[in-house]
């Protein structure tokens, strides 16, 4: 069975239709990235996956259970057990140290650990940095920290949205370094990004437009890829 | 967790928490000051309404009309007077506390052998020290009880013996002044006198001698008693138990009958006055008494009134910047909602740093407030202001429902977005 | 551009327009409560009674109406009740009492704080009686009694009356019948024999003794004395009530623009990433401050107009409420709320947007 079964979904705002009929399946350990120009549909597509937001039509099924019927409360179980989330802003509480904001997501799930949460952050390299406010971070090592906050909880699906959309070129490369060591420990990503460079990492790239799916690239032909 | 979390709100964000808790530590000392001065303004003001002298008149019972004023009495009625040795027993009845001042008069006429002219002599305490059967002192007489009296010279003391005071009027018409010495007479005794005071009164006092009580009984040749006594009390405005009550006190239930004497209503402490005073009545002097509960009531709906618009503006200050801050904090909220927090625990987090600040606030609050309520009480009364402990409970529960009404909404309206319009700033 | 911006933010505005509306409010109420506090309650402290009576001069005996009105047209300040007493002495069953003659509508004035039991005498025929001279002769309300007595012609006379009501004061009234000033008049044969006249006069202690002097000076047969204890405690009690309201104005006041100031700090702290970008876009720090000043000022401006409204119906609530009178404007306190709501929340717009101007933009708009 695989990890997320997207079924014709549609999401209309108002008189705008954001997303239309779209179907697509993630198995397992894969690594897929969603690219399109702005107003593609990918933000869309994210908060749908992401439990964050309900399809006006069609059904989505996450690990077998259809989140597109599911009450507020329960998406919210389901983000809490499944999802592992990365923004591009980051979105780090901003009164609480490193380490304290991966707990957040902890306590939050079952029960803060502070020796796990450390035992992440080192993960992404930045043991020495645990008791730092995100304001006495640079861009990439808060981009980390949130990284370590979303692996914390051993989520089915890391979804990133524009992971690298803040970052300079060392950054990025450090993070793009981190999602490949993910994946190759048998992580399910979705990347959500603009950059062909990104969505080269991914083995499969789907390409939205207008919100539908225009094509979908398998492998690193991206770059190279008409789009 | 929960707690590290609230430890890094309230001390890695401590501008913004700062000025949260000293806003509502201005609304809370507010709060403090005005109702701590509006529940004492009713003591306040009453002691400043004593400057009215007398509201309570003491007389035998069955006393003759006091006929002699205008020349119809009748001879031969017995007279009848009270005890001077009993006086100090008003300060003994279950509202003592409440007596403020009171003065014996002994009246008799005389005759000022300057013009022949027939007077008044009016013997009083003018500041006499009374040692009471409770083992308490008191200094009382004219002197606190006439305190409108405009003196040109001295007053007299108790011991002054050979002294008097003169009234404006009768001064003027017979040419007296300060030092002066008078020959008063009585049918049966004469004296003279060195005028040690002139008083202007403004009322029909100006026509009268006041001597020492001891000298008017000797003058009159009536040890030991006096007509009448004045009494000046701190009242409870009179409602509509203590009017049946005036009108016949066996009218009331038991259950009436004790909450109106255990009231400090005019009558209660009249009836009181008259129980220990043998054959006495204890009339109210409306003048003084209504007139008083009428200002009192006045002025304590004033401060009531003037306390609820200063509470509805600190109120709407304090909850105007919670919500503020509330709102400031929807990413936080989105974020939280985000990796999985439910609604409740969510809510409970904000609620319990604003909490703890406005803990914090409150209680510096309360202190500043009593402060403002003494400075008030000292520059105003001259006199501290009594400090209600009710007032704490009623601040904590005023900055509670404050503090909730300015957060909840604010944080009921950020849950119910969904996190993705949050984060994406939508 | 700042109507633009201040449209936009709408509800974040309206907060802050509420906190300086309530400031305004305060101010302007309270101020006007407080210079109304003595002429309010100087009209409840008539409930004493009287506070100027005229007494006939040295050598009259009796005052006449004419010289009455004289005098009376001579007092500054508010007559609220002038009411002219005759006293006759007479016999009721052989017992000796005092008749006094005046005008019923008159004490109702001057003397508010008479208990009467039954009702006011409406014709000449029924009269009010004192406790004392009820509880005397066993009299009461409804009941029939004659009083006689002696005209000025030295012819005696024996009349009916009827009580209508019974006078309690716990003082001297309580020995007197009274009864209208024309009755007495007819009764006795003659007029124009007053006795004493009770003023009962809204004016403050010196405008009190002016009149009184200027009475003294220029009607003959009127002495005009003031009832000091009346007069004097009244000014000793109005000055304590008019400072207290007068801290308690200056505290809510103080404490008040210090709350609107917080509110519109927070409002203005909110905004500092908009003052970075402004910034980065090449806003000068001057312009940035002058933005948010001429929004701080609008925004006072509304709140004090606003204020000096909502605190006039205020005034006005409390004054009905507490003394069933309306309050007089004072017209001058309204450019002066304008005014100060104004100074306050520019200078409180103005500490925020300055720090906030002198921060890099990169720090503001980076940071979270």
């Amino acid at each position: 069975m695989n990890l997320l079964e997207i079924k014709d979904i549609s999401k209309i705002y108002g008189s705008v239709a954001a997303l239309q009929n779209v179907s697509l399946s993630v198995e397992q350990g894969e690594w897929l990235a969603i690219m399109g120009p702005s107003g593609s549909g990918k933000s869309t597509m994210m908060n749908i996956i992401g439990c964050m937001d309900k399809p006006t039509g069609g059904s989505v099924f996450l690990d077998g259970v259809d989140i597109s019927k599911e009450s507020a409360k329960n998406l919210t179980i389901m983000r809490r057990d499944k999802i592992g989330l990365i923004f591009q802003q980051f979105h780090l509480i901003n009164y609480l140290t490193a380490l304290e904001n991966v707990m957040v997501a902890q306590y939050y799930h079952s029960l803060p650990d502070e020796k796990e949460a450390l035992a992440a952050l080192e993960r992404v390299g930045l043991k020495d940095r645990a008791k730092h406010l995100p304001s006495q971070l640079s861009g990439g090592e808060q981009q980390r920290v949130c990284i370590a906050r979303a692996l914390i909880n051993y989520p089915m699906l890391i979804l990133a949205d524009e992971p690298t959309g803040n970052l300079d070129e060392t950054n990025e490369k450090i993070v793009l370094d981190i999602l490949t060591q993910l994946h190759k420990e048998g992580s399910t990503i979705i990347v959500v990004t603009h950059d062909p460079e990104v969505a080269d990492e991914a083995q499969r790239t789907v390409v939205l437009e207008h919100g539908r799916v225009a094509r979908i690239v398998k492998g690193n032909n991206v770059k190279g890829a008409d789009i | 967790m929960f707690w590290r979390m609230v430890k890094g709100a309230l001390f890695r964000q401590k501008g913004k928490m700062l000025m949260i808790a000293v806003t509502i530590a201005l609304g809370a000392s507010l709060a403090t000051a005005m109702l701590n001065v509006m529940l004492d303004v009713g003591d306040k003001v009453n002691q400043e309404l004593k400057t009215y002298g007398a509201n309570i008149n003491v007389v035998p019972k069955e006393t003759a009309l006091l006929d002699d004023l205008y020349g119809v009495g009748e001879a031969g009625a017995p007279i009848k007077y009270l005890k001077e040795s009993e006086l100090g027993n008003i300060k003994t009845i279950f509202w003592a506390f409440n007596i403020v001042d009171f003065a014996p008069y002994l009246e008799t006429n005389a005759r000022l052998k300057l013009s022949d002219n027939e007077i008044k002599l009016v013997g009083t305490w003018f500041n006499h020290h009374l040692d009471l059967p409770t083992g308490e002192a008191l200094n009382t007489g004219a002197i606190n009880m006439k305190n409108w009296w405009d003196v040109s010279g001295d007053w007299l003391s108790d011991d002054d013996a050979g002294y008097a005071m003169i009234g404006s009027l009768l001064a003027a018409q017979n040419n007296i002044s300060v030092d002066d010495v008078v020959l008063i007479e009585t049918p049966t005794r004469a004296k003279e006198l060195t005028v040690k005071g002139i008083f202007n009164s403004g009322s029909d006092e100006d026509e009268q001698i006041y001597v020492t009580l001891a000298t008017a009984q000797d003058l009159s040749g009536q040890a030991g008693v006096v007509n009448r006594v004045e009494v000046s009390a701190l009242t409870t405005p009179d409602n509509e138990l203590s009017r049946r009550a005036a009108q016949n006190p066996k009218s009331l239930s038991i259950k009436e009958w004790e909450t109106w004497y255990c009231t400090a209503y005019v009558s209660a402490i009249c009836y009181q006055i008259s129980e220990v005073i043998t054959d006495s009545v204890a009339k109210p002097i409306r003048q003084v008494a209504e007139s008083e509960g009428e200002i009192l009531n006045k002025t304590q709906l004033l401060m009531l009134l003037i306390t609820i618009l200063s509470l509805v503006g600190s109120a709407l200050g304090i909850s105007n910047l919670v919500t503020a801050n509330v709102m400031e904090r929807s990413r936080e909220i989105g974020l939280l909602k985000a990796i999985g927090a439910d609604n409740a625990p969510v809510s409970f987090l904000i609620l319990t740093e604003i909490f703890i600040t406005g803990i914090v606030g409150g209680v510096g609050g309360y202190f500043m407030g009593l402060g403002f309520a003494q400075i008030i009480g000292q520059s105003v009364f001259g006199a501290a202001i009594n400090i209600k402990p009710m007032v704490i409970p009623l601040v904590a529960v005023l900055l509670s429902i404050v503090i909730l009404v300015g957060s909840i909404p604010s944080i009921r309206l950020l849950l119910s977005l969904r996190p993705a319009e949050v984060l994406h700033g939508r | 551009m700042i109507t633009g911006s201040l449209l936009r933010r709408r509800s974040r505005m309206f907060v802050a327009l509420l906190a300086v509306a309530v400031g305004a409010t305060i101010l302007s109420g309270l101020v006007t409560i407080y210079y109304d506090i003595p002429r309010q309650m100087g009209k409840e402290f008539r409930a004493y009674g009287a506070n100027l009576i005229f007494v006939p001069s040295q050598n009259g005996s009796t005052i006449s109406r004419i010289a009455v009105e004289n005098a009376s047209a001579l007092i500054h300040g508010n007559m609220l009740g002038i009411t002219p007493y005759r006293y006759e002495s007479g016999k009721i069953n052989e017992q000796p009492f005092m008749a006094a003659g005046t005008d019923m509508e008159g004490v109702k004035k001057t003397s508010p704080y008479w208990f009467v039991t039954g009702e006011w005498p409406t014709d000449d025929k029924s009269v009010l009686i004192g406790q004392k001279v009820a509880d005397l002769i066993r009299l009461s309300t409804g009941s029939v009694f004659t009083f006689s007595g002696t005209d000025s012609a030295g012819t005696t006379f024996n009349r009916d009356y009827t009580v209508s009501g019974i006078v309690q004061t716990g003082g001297s009234e309580e020995e007197f019948i009274f009864m209208s000033i024309d009755e007495l008049d007819n009764a006795m044969g003659t007029s124009n024999e007053i006795d004493v006249v009770e003023c009962s006069v809204s004016a403050g202690e010196a405008e009190l003794q002016n009149s009184a002097d200027q009475i003294n000076e220029s009607v003959d047969g009127i002495t005009a004395r003031i009832v000091r204890r009346v007069a004097e405690s009244e000014g000793t009690v109005l000055t304590k009530l008019q400072a207290l309201v007068y801290l308690v104005t200056v505290v809510v006041l103080l404490l008040t623009m210090i709350c609107v100031a917080t509110t519109m700090m927070a409002v203005v702290i909110e905004r500092r990433r908009e003052i970075g970008l402004k910034k980065a876009l090449g806003a000068s720090n001057k312009s940035i401050i002058a933005d948010f000043l001429g929004e701080g000022i609008f925004l006072g401006g509304c709140g004090g107009l606003l204020g000096s409204a909502l605190g006039f119906a205020f005034a006005q609530a409390v004054s009905m409420n507490v003394f069933g009178r309306s309050i007089s404007i004072q017209p001058l306190l309204i450019p002066i709320t304008f005014v100060v709501s104004v100074a306050v929340t520019g200078i409180a717009c103005m500490i925020p947007v300055k720090n906030a101007a002198d921060v890099d933009p990169a720090i503001v708009l980076r940071g979270e």
